[in-house]
């Protein structure tokens, strides 16, 4: 179907040292800044940006993301994500990430507010090579109304499929849908109103790791509630829930940290929003 | 009549498919002290049968069901792997299989259907996972007795499994535990008939609170089940 709001192709590839993007292409309400290299990074940071400055009733957003063997890229967002009513049709958005071997994807969105009577529907597929690297993120607020009241969306739906070498190996359904759930109360959110994930997916991963990310994030402070474990393959997802994107928005950057510390002896960029 | 008496056995509380060591996060919470007497254990239960029971293995069981009647069996084996991937807390994904294996086991034995011997043989070639939902399914099916009933006694036998832990653990006595198991066959039904209507896109649904509990279980220091 050709019938997209906005579109985003990004194919990066690696020259000697340093990854470039071999074609950049977006059309419509959908683009990308100019990619910024972080300190002595040798590879991108690419900003998503909406230029309309959000989703609206019946929008449909499709991006590509490529990375060719051993290419390393962080994508981010320039801000939060905001999908407005729909009264008719959900705003709709397909991502999908080819990580090619050896690559090394970042990708850290800001979070999505979701307007009153607004519905969302967002499908992620990754597909990953022997040896690939995934740092993915999702923040979910409780969304925005004039009255200030929370969860006055009308639902929130993410769907991820990862592969490794066209295997499935996680499949994630979030679904929040306020007017039907007791959204508030036990087994969902708990009296929380923010709901963080990151999903790591690398063959360096050990129970060492997930333990020094346990001790690491009960020292952050704040009132939040998490969960790490370890997956069906090399990697782990941790859970957070919390009432403020800056705290799950913080344990995020502290776990990247370490990460980025016992993997590749670097800090994580500190991804500037103008 | 079917062979219902025959699908009753794989519900049976002495089947020994170890429902007595997993409590699917439930400890958690009673560490936590958010689940200390049959009303709070209630409110728990309800939240993961309505939500992570009915999203998960429920309506795996109606899927696979309706992949036999017509004769997809590729769709047995997608399902066995979904169900594996989409549970992201390690301790509820192994006990799930240990209970899987387990019940394939004497249920290949005592029914000898073909799918069953295939699933057996593709879990030994590291081809499928194991779970204890798709064996239900199977078993139903090839005994004869409808989709509906199928999942309704699928739920059953999960439930009177936790109640009897949740007995020793928080704990109840044993006439509060079998006036919850009598209360709960409306909850049971209800579930039953929000799956019958549930479609194959609706799988998997997280719900985030039991999730965390059940990936927080890992840490809980001292512990009676493994999940």
């Amino acid at each position: 179907m050709s019938n997209w709001t906005g579109v985003l192709d990004l194919n990066m590839e690696k020259r000697g040292e340093r990854t470039v993007a071999r074609d950049v292409y977006f059309h419509g309400a959908f683009k990308v800044m100019r990619p910024i290299y972080h300190e002595k990074n040798n590879y991108p940071c690419y900003y998503l940006l909406n230029p309309g400055g959000g989703y609206l009733d019946g929008d449909r957003y499709r991006m590509n993301i490529n990375l060719d063997e051993g290419s390393e890229l962080t994508l981010t967002t320039q801000s939060s994500t905001k999908v407005y009513k729909t009264p008719n049709k959900e705003a709709y958005q397909e991502n999908t990430f080819n990580l090619k071997k050896y690559s090394y994807l970042e990708y850290i969105p800001d979070a999505l507010i979701a307007y009153k009577d607004a519905k969302y529907l967002q499908k992620n597929r990754i597909n990953m090579e022997k040896g690939s690297t995934l740092i993915y993120s999702d923040i979910l607020t409780p969304g925005w109304s004039p009255e200030g009241d929370h969860f006055s969306y009308e639902e929130i739906r993410l769907k991820t499929e990862i592969y490794m070498e066209r295997e499935l190996v996680l499949y994630d359904h979030i679904l929040l849908e306020p007017k039907s759930q007791d959204i508030l109360g036990l087994g969902h959110m708990e009296g929380y109103t923010h709901l963080g994930s990151l999903i790591v997916i690398g063959e360096k991963t050990d129970s060492d790791l997930l333990d020094e990310i346990y001790e690491e994030i009960k020292k952050e402070d704040g009132d939040f509630s998490f969960g790490i474990s370890e997956l069906e393959i090399k990697g782990f997802t941790l859970r957070i829930m919390a009432n403020y994107t800056q705290v799950i928005e913080r344990i995020i950057h502290r776990c990247h940290e370490i990460i980025s510390d016992r993997w590749y002896n670097k800090k994580p960029s500190f991804l500037r929003k103008y | 009549m079917s062979n219902i008496l025959s699908l009753f056995q794989l519900c049976d509380s002495t089947f020994p498919n170890g429902s007595f060591s997993q409590s699917f996060g439930l400890e958690t919470y009673i560490q936590k002290d958010m689940v200390h007497d049959s009303e709070s254990f209630l409110n728990w239960l309800r939240a993961y049968v309505n939500e992570q029971l009915s999203y998960s293995d429920g309506l795996a069981v109606k899927i696979i069901y309706e992949a036999l009647e017509e004769n997809q069996n590729e769709k047995i084996w997608e399902i066995d792997r979904l169900l594996r991937v989409q549970n992201l807390a390690r301790e509820s994904r192994e006990g799930t299989q240990r209970m899987g294996e387990s019940m394939l086991n004497i249920a290949e034995v005592i029914y000898g259907f073909e799918y069953l011997k295939t699933y057996k043989r593709r879990i030994k070639n590291k081809e499928s996972f194991g779970h204890p939902a798709v064996v239900f399914a199977i078993a139903g099916y090839q005994l004869g007795v409808e989709k509906e009933q199928t999942i309704l006694y699928y739920l059953y036998s999960t439930m009177i499994g936790i109640v009897q832990n949740a007995v020793r653990a928080i704990p109840l006595g044993q006439t509060t535990g079998q006036s919850i198991i009598h209360d709960f066959q409306k909850d049971l039904k209800k579930a039953t008939e929000k799956i019958m209507n549930l479609d194959e896109s609706e799988f998997g649904v997280v719900s985030p609170g039991l999730e965390l509990s059940q990936m927080q279980h890992e840490r809980v220091r001292i512990r009676i089940f493994s999940s």
